[in-house]
């Protein structure tokens, strides 16, 4: 159930007045979002419903357990068990064929044949999400942030649907006291959700399926027969596509929670603005650059210890964020390309003598374009089948300029304009839109909404491609 | 007033947010949304009701017709659709709303035989061509087509007489059965019109596993799919598809439907696989069926998601949904196409 369809409309439509009308009552209204957010997951397999179920149990038993002993080792070793179970299921799922075929090849190197047995194995869609989720739920609990919450307030918040499939990746902290106590039915922020739920739908249905159909696809599946003018957009053109694909989606998310009453963390803030791949990593997907750090990078010391120790955790956690994005080795690489120039900028930082200068027009403009082109960089890696279609796409990119490209249109430029040119608004433009929304009547705020549906339905292609990230 | 509280309900004081707009009752944000809903599938209802129709059949179809029919009379009535018109005009889309389930196939000729098994002798020489006068050929097809063209694309980018007439023609969930989803025979005939292509290479049949076609002849009903009306219509359209390539000299490439995970799903296109090549082989020369089962087979016969290339290398050669292809798998394709298509025109004597 895809959120730009006429199935989630309606599904939403039953939902959000019941939602409303039982929030008072929270024994009624947690069991009716349960069983809502079930509903929601099992449009993809129902049979994945079982396995969001048996996440659920197996995190709040150990929450639990954890919660109730207070030997240490007792505490760390059922805190490893829950961390452990929650991997093997993300491991089963999603890097199974990835391990098998990596181990074969590896032997095959020396002539040896590993019987090692390859199996379909379908990846349950938001996996990826739900189980990180739930890792911070055992953790935050093993570390005295709060105590374990009852089994149904913990489903709920496991299994709320707006973030359910593809995020935000919401902490424990930040939803579950949101479930404490019903949210006041008379102060909601309106017009901030259709904002954000009417920008996604146009990011994700106008921006991310136009650039998607008119040239990303065409020069990722064969870049050689692509001008490299042509390549070079396409590649730009990939990176606005995947930030207003997860972008629309989030927003739409958060949008979707903040009509329920909910408030869901940020999880874009202009990335492509950034100054720094540090900087890029604090503005992109920033509740999972917030995950890796809490719940990888500081348990690996962070930087508590010398420099190069500091670089390796700083490697491994972009290492394994690179394989978390998919299962294969383009993802990996994407993932040490961000995590080289994490450590290059750290190490020119830290190196003596350095003096921060100030932040000048011209020194900002050329870090931002800078970190832009590294960014679309690993974005090759991040979008390509294979090493070899990505050095395909690099090759191409220098060995093809003079050459006809009909992919560059006009329209394909103001997309990727639209794209990156609104990361650079100010925030003083969206929160005066949505000031002026929320002064307008009821009727005229629904005229509004309609003409912006209007507008993205009209614009955008005929039926909706999966979100990007569905995938992760 | 034993506690002399005013116990009338106030008007509660309006409460802002950041960049001080207004917060709204909840009653509000139901009313605006299910408004702004309504009003917008009244604007959209040509749209809505075109997504309706071409749904897969079932009752999910039956219902979305059943509902957004009476919308689009209003809609029309009311003269609410016409903003979305202008719009769509303004995009030079003005035909997205459009259903055309028109099945435009030549009629058979004599020297094309239909229903009998006498195939046509006709003689074919191996035409030539050179990096001065390349080989345009065009590939198009459901999203199955997709990966192994793009493996073809990549393919005929190092070779200097091959040219591609554009990028992968692949519609998603299309195919001979519903033309209102997407009209082949139509797009066919406009890009042989248009493009001029001397190969085509082809792959339909991925979402033809159904008992339901539209654009049936007047009076024609067809049964169960596999049921002999339902196969004598499907025959038809894939005749005609190939006529209607073969009669502007174009050389054309089948490619088969591969064994999939689902064993029902690989016997239902095993039937149109059946139907296919029994078309090709009665158009020697100028249609070539190109049988996938057997690449995509593990050693047991039975479906493979992973296999050894040639390298000895475990690769993924099929999606995770069992059915599309992997880059690989695409590429094993692709050889074979280039393949038959080297046989059937002489690709290589401009060579020195």
């Amino acid at each position: 159930m895809l959120f730009p369809t006429a199935t989630f409309a309606i599904f939403f439509m039953v939902v959000l007045p019941l939602s409303w009308l039982l929030m008072p009552r929270g024994e009624r209204w947690r069991p009716f979002i349960i069983a809502s957010s079930y509903v929601f997951y099992s449009a993809w397999d129902w049979r994945f419903v079982f396995l969001l179920a048996f996440s659920t149990v197996w995190n709040q038993v150990f929450a639990v357990a954890i919660h109730k002993r207070t030997e240490p080792r007792a505490r760390k070793a059922l805190l490893a068990a829950a961390i452990a179970g929650n991997l093997a299921l993300l491991g089963y799922f999603k890097y199974y064929g990835f391990f098998v075929t990596s181990t074969h090849n590896l032997f095959s190197l020396v002539d040896l044949n590993v019987p090692l047995e390859v199996r379909s194995i379908v990846l349950p869609v938001g996996i990826s999400f739900f189980t990180f989720m739930g890792i911070s739920y055992v953790v935050d609990t093993y570390r005295g942030d709060f105590e374990p919450v009852g089994f149904g307030k913990f489903a709920a918040y496991l299994s709320f649907f707006p973030h359910l499939v593809a995020g935000p990746i919401v902490r424990p902290g930040e939803l579950l006291p949101q479930f404490d106590s019903p949210r006041d039915p008379r102060y909601v922020d309106t017009s901030r959700a259709f904002f954000l739920i009417g920008t996604g739908l146009f990011m994700k249905v106008v921006i991310a399926n136009y650039l998607a159909g008119s040239i990303v696809d065409q020069v990722f599946g064969a870049p050689n027969q692509h001008s490299s003018l042509e390549v070079l957009v396409g590649i730009y053109a990939y990176a606005v596509q995947i930030y207003a694909d997860f972008f629309g989606y989030t927003n739409i998310a958060i949008g979707l929670a903040l009509i329920l009453g909910f408030r869901f963390p940020q999880n874009f803030d202009s990335p492509y603005a950034a100054v720094s791949i540090q900087d890029f990593w604090r503005r992109w997907h920033m509740t999972l650059s917030r995950w890796l750090r809490d719940y990888l990078y500081i348990p690996l010391g962070g930087n508590r210890g010398s420099r190069l120790f500091t670089y390796r955790n700083l490697m491994l956690t972009m290492l394994i964020g690179g394989l978390w994005h998919g299962a294969g080795w383009t993802f990996v690489v994407w993932g040490a390309i961000h995590g080289t120039a994490l450590v290059a900028e750290r190490w020119w930082r830290e190196r003596p003598g350095f003096v921060e200068r100030r932040w000048t027009p011209w020194r900002r403009s050329w870090h931002r374009f800078a970190t832009f082109q590294v960014v679309c960089f690993a974005w090759i890696f991040f979008r390509a089948d294979s090493f070899a279609d990505a050095w395909d796409v690099i090759v191409r990119l220098f060995t093809a300029w003079g050459e006809p490209s009909p992919l560059v249109t006009g329209g394909v430029v103001a997309a990727i304009a639209v794209g990156i040119g609104s990361q650079y608004l100010p925030s003083r433009f969206p929160l005066a839109i949505m000031a002026r929304f929320s002064r307008l009547p009821v009727p005229a705020q629904a005229a509004v909404l309609s003409l912006a549906l209007l507008v993205t339905h009209a614009m955008g292609p005929e039926g909706v491609a999966p979100f990007i990230y569905f995938q992760f | 007033m034993a506690t002399g509280v005013n116990t009338r309900r106030r008007r509660p004081r309006q409460r802002v947010a950041e960049g001080s707009r207004r917060l709204q009752p909840a009653g509000s944000a139901v009313v605006v949304t299910l408004v702004a809903l309504l009003v917008s599938v009244l604007l959209n209802a040509p749209g809505l009701h075109k997504s309706a129709t071409i749904q897969p059949e079932g009752w999910k179809r039956d219902l979305a017709l059943a509902v957004t029919g009476p919308l689009q009379a209003v809609s029309d009535a009311f003269l609410i659709d016409r903003p979305r018109a202008a719009l769509k005009e303004a995009l030079g889309r003005s035909d997205d709303d459009e259903v055309d389930t028109a099945v435009a196939v030549p009629k058979p000729t004599p020297t094309e035989p239909v229903g009998n098994d006498e195939p046509t002798t006709t003689p074919i020489t191996r035409e030539k061509f050179s990096p001065q006068r390349k080989l345009r050929f065009w590939v198009a097809g459901d999203s199955l087509v997709v990966v192994p063209g793009e493996s073809l694309l990549r393919a005929a980018g190092g070779s200097p007489v091959l040219d591609p007439v554009g990028p992968v023609d692949g519609r998603i969930a299309s195919g001979l059965e519903r033309p209102d989803v997407f009209n082949w025979f139509k797009h066919v005939r406009k890009q042989l019109r248009e493009e001029k292509p001397r190969a085509v290479i082809l792959m339909f049949g991925g979402n033809d596993d159904h008992d339901f076609m539209t654009g049936l002849p007047e009076g024609t009903e067809i049964g169960a799919f596999g049921s002999p009306s339902w196969e004598a219509e499907y025959r038809r359209r894939v005749g005609g598809i190939m006529d209607t390539i073969t009669r502007a000299r174009g050389y054309l490439v089948w490619i088969g439907l591969p064994i999939t995970r689902d064993a029902e799903q690989t016997s239902r296109f095993d039937a149109i696989n059946a139907i296919v090549h029994s078309e090709a082989e009665k158009r020697p020369g100028r249609v070539s069926y190109l049988d996938t089962y057997f690449y995509f087979a593990g050693d047991d016969g039975g479906y493979a998601q992973y296999l050894t290339n040639d390298e000895g290398r475990l690769v993924k050669m099929r999606a995770d949904d069992g059915v599309h292809f992997e880059r690989p798998a695409g590429d094993l394709i692709a050889r074979e196409v280039l393949r038959r298509l080297n046989q059937r025109y002489d690709l290589t004597s401009w060579r020195p």
